[in-house]
């Protein structure tokens, strides 16, 4: 057999594009992102037009066939910055197509092993920055820069659509330039080549504020930096007011 | 701008050993978009300060200017500190800032006693009332209930606040006479039985009437201090666990006992905070409350401390080795439960696995079971993984081979 590798343009359609044409046109042996794929003269490549049709076909067919449990891994798994995520969403689905109902419980089976470790990785990312984003006050708007490892910005948006209901707010991913704009409790996302933020006279007073607590509300009898380098990584620490 | 920082700097420092800062078990939306902030019912942590205890309420204390003298504490009137105090303007100013910038969950407010019980609940009240009705506030906001403060006012903060919490402190009417004097048990059971029965009352009306308000949803807690006096663990961990019983209550939190003043009565100075003993009560308590045993099973007349070297799940198998091993496939969710390095969320996904088919001991590690602690304790399809046989002295000296090979040091 020649092994047939399908490369897609980075979007969600473009990779259920590839699953569509892995069932109807040709079998592929791993699906991958155009900007990480390592060509080689060994393996054949076709590279694939996203195609929306196709895309919303295998989308609905995952949601009545297998389950809207198993949709969401997928899309946590697409969101998060593994390079082979394809070739696992690829197994994943095709065992979930073969058993036809929820497999996201399957956990000792080798397809849904790795989904289910890497959607809990993007999920605890999630977690964790719904906790350490942190926003600025600038002329009435909250901004928020930051530089996550998964593409998890519009999974953060609804939560503080909700908790902002009142405010107008920006969440900026530094790292891929984009973010999600919000007002009045609606959001949408969109590209960002840069932002610049200015700190007032009011915001420097509340972080002076809130960096006073911070140091005061530690134990010092209790030392323990581990937990904290392990709860607050250091490559988080650059946007995070109290450790800056 | 400096007197804040002034403020901030005392009274964030006084109000740094009270423990519980937990946000979760409440979920409110924000109600039509119009105001600011939700609760998350799972919880949401926001920093980590360098003693690696989480951040998750802006914890502060009103005033420090007490006018009890309980020998534990810092801010007693005999003691020579710096005495603030924050308006709840100023209170309500600081939450909401913090909030909107995502610093912080919502609010923990606890207070000295100032002039008198019921003048400091009634600020309390105040800081409160202005966060929710003047800003429209709908994070999550936890205050201490004061001891001796008139209990109508305690009902009226009940139906602003998420939680409410009266510290005891100390689980025997002796231990409080030794060293808080001016409270007593009865003035800290009583109002806490208050809340507790009109928590119940608040959830059967809600069932009957559409517009009754929230009272306390997120439940009552407290506190208890860890190694100053000479309670044993089961005189504590019994204490909670007629809290739980009787009085309702959500969470019993333990605070290491810090030393911080030369007494007579209480440890020296230049003891070091029992952890490790603190530690081993929030297990044995979170055994109580997730994995249904009793304080009873844990602790006895015979043990009355818990080892510091094993956990309280581990020395509880230990002395019913007569129970194990178990047949991890056959066994049900409450028996699952009470096998060393198997929790919860593994037991469930055990249950649920082995609906399709057996589980194996492989699979096991993959569904998240602690193998170096369970492998000792069951069986896989019949079959004992554990390599040695059932005893607890041999499972003891291998536990504690590997606990003292983790820690080998070069120096």
């Amino acid at each position: 057999m020649i092994i047939m590798d399908y490369i897609y343009d980075g979007t969600f359609y473009g990779l259920l594009t590839c699953v569509y044409e892995h069932y109807y046109s040709r079998k592929a042996s791993g699906i991958y992102e155009e900007k990480n794929y390592q060509y080689s003269i060994i393996n054949e490549f076709k590279i694939i037009d996203t195609n929306d049709e196709k895309a919303v076909r295998v989308y609905n067919s995952l949601k009545e066939k297998v389950s809207k449990k198993a949709l969401e891994y997928i899309y946590y798994s697409w969101l998060s910055n593994e390079v082979d995520k394809g070739c696992n969403i690829l197994n994943f689905i095709e065992y979930g197509f073969s058993v036809k109902k929820d497999v996201t419980r399957h956990f000792e089976h080798e397809a849904v092993y790795p989904i289910c470790v890497i959607y809990r990785k993007v999920a605890q990312e999630v977690h964790s920055f719904l906790g350490l984003l942190r926003f600025s006050d600038i002329d009435g708007v909250l901004v928020a820069v930051y530089k996550p490892d998964h593409d998890i910005t519009e999974l953060l948006a609804p939560h503080f659509a909700d908790r902002l209901g009142c405010e107008r707010f920006i969440i900026y991913d530094e790292r891929r330039k984009k973010g999600a704009v919000s007002s009045m409790g609606e959001w949408i996302m969109s590209q960002m080549e840069e932002l610049e933020v200015k700190t007032g006279t009011v915001e420097s007073e509340i972080r002076r504020y809130w960096k006073e607590y911070f140091e005061n509300v530690s134990i010092k009898e209790r030392k323990n930096r581990e937990i904290q380098y392990q709860k607050v990584p250091v490559r988080y620490r650059k946007n995070i007011v109290e450790f800056k | 701008m400096e007197k804040t920082i002034e403020k901030l700097k005392v009274l964030a420092d006084a109000a740094k050993y009270d423990v519980s800062c937990a946000s979760s078990g409440v979920n409110r939306s924000n109600k039509n978009k119009k105001g600011l902030g939700n609760a998350s019912a799972a919880g949401i942590c926001h920093t980590w300060t360098s003693d690696g205890r989480c951040v998750s309420l802006l914890k502060i204390l009103m005033s420090n200017d007490c006018i009890y003298d309980c020998a534990y504490c810092i801010n007693r009137v005999s003691n020579d500190v710096k005495r603030e105090s924050f308006t709840p303007e100023e209170i309500a100013r600081l939450t909401i800032e913090f909030y909107r910038r995502n610093y912080i969950e919502g609010l923990f407010l606890s207070s000295a006693v100032f002039k008198n019980p019921d003048n400091t609940m009634e600020q309390i009240y105040k800081a409160v009332e202005l966060i929710r009705n003047k800003y429209g506030f709908n994070g999550y906001i936890h205050v201490k209930a004061i001891p001796n403060a008139e209990i109508s006012i305690i009902r009226k903060t009940g139906f602003l606040v998420d939680r409410l919490s009266m510290n005891i402190e100390l689980p025997t009417q002796s231990g409080l006479k030794l060293l808080a004097p001016q409270k007593s048990m009865k003035s800290l059971l009583e109002p806490m039985g208050d809340i507790g029965k009109r928590i119940i009352y608040n959830k059967e009306e809600k069932k009957k009437f559409k517009n009754s308000g929230d009272f306390v949803p997120g439940g009552q807690s407290t506190q208890m201090i860890v190694g100053a006096t000479k309670d044993t663990d089961l005189s504590l961990l019994s204490a909670s666990q007629k809290l739980y019983d009787n009085f309702n209550l959500k969470r019993v939190y333990y605070s290491a006992y810090i030393p911080v003043v030369d007494k007579p009565n209480l440890p020296s100075i230049y003891s070091a905070p029992p952890l490790q003993r603190e530690h081993r009560l929030y297990q044995a308590d979170w055994l109580m409350r997730f994995y249904y045993f009793r304080s009873e099973e844990l602790l006895d007349s015979a043990n009355q401390n818990f080892d510091l070297e094993f956990d309280p799940k581990i020395c509880w198998a230990m002395r019913n080795i007569h129970e194990f091993p178990k047949e991890v496939n056959r066994i049900s969710y409450e028996e699952l439960l009470r096998i060393p390095g198997i929790g919860p969320v593994s037991a469930r996904r055990i249950i649920r696995q082995r609906r399709l088919a057996p589980v194996t001991y492989d699979g096991l590690k993959k569904i998240g079971v602690v193998l170096k602690r369970a492998k000792f304790f069951i069986l896989c399809s019949g079959k004992y993984h554990g390599g040695i046989n059932i005893d607890p002295d041999l499972i003891r000296y291998k536990l504690g081979d590997m606990e003292k090979s983790r820690q080998l040091s070069f120096w």
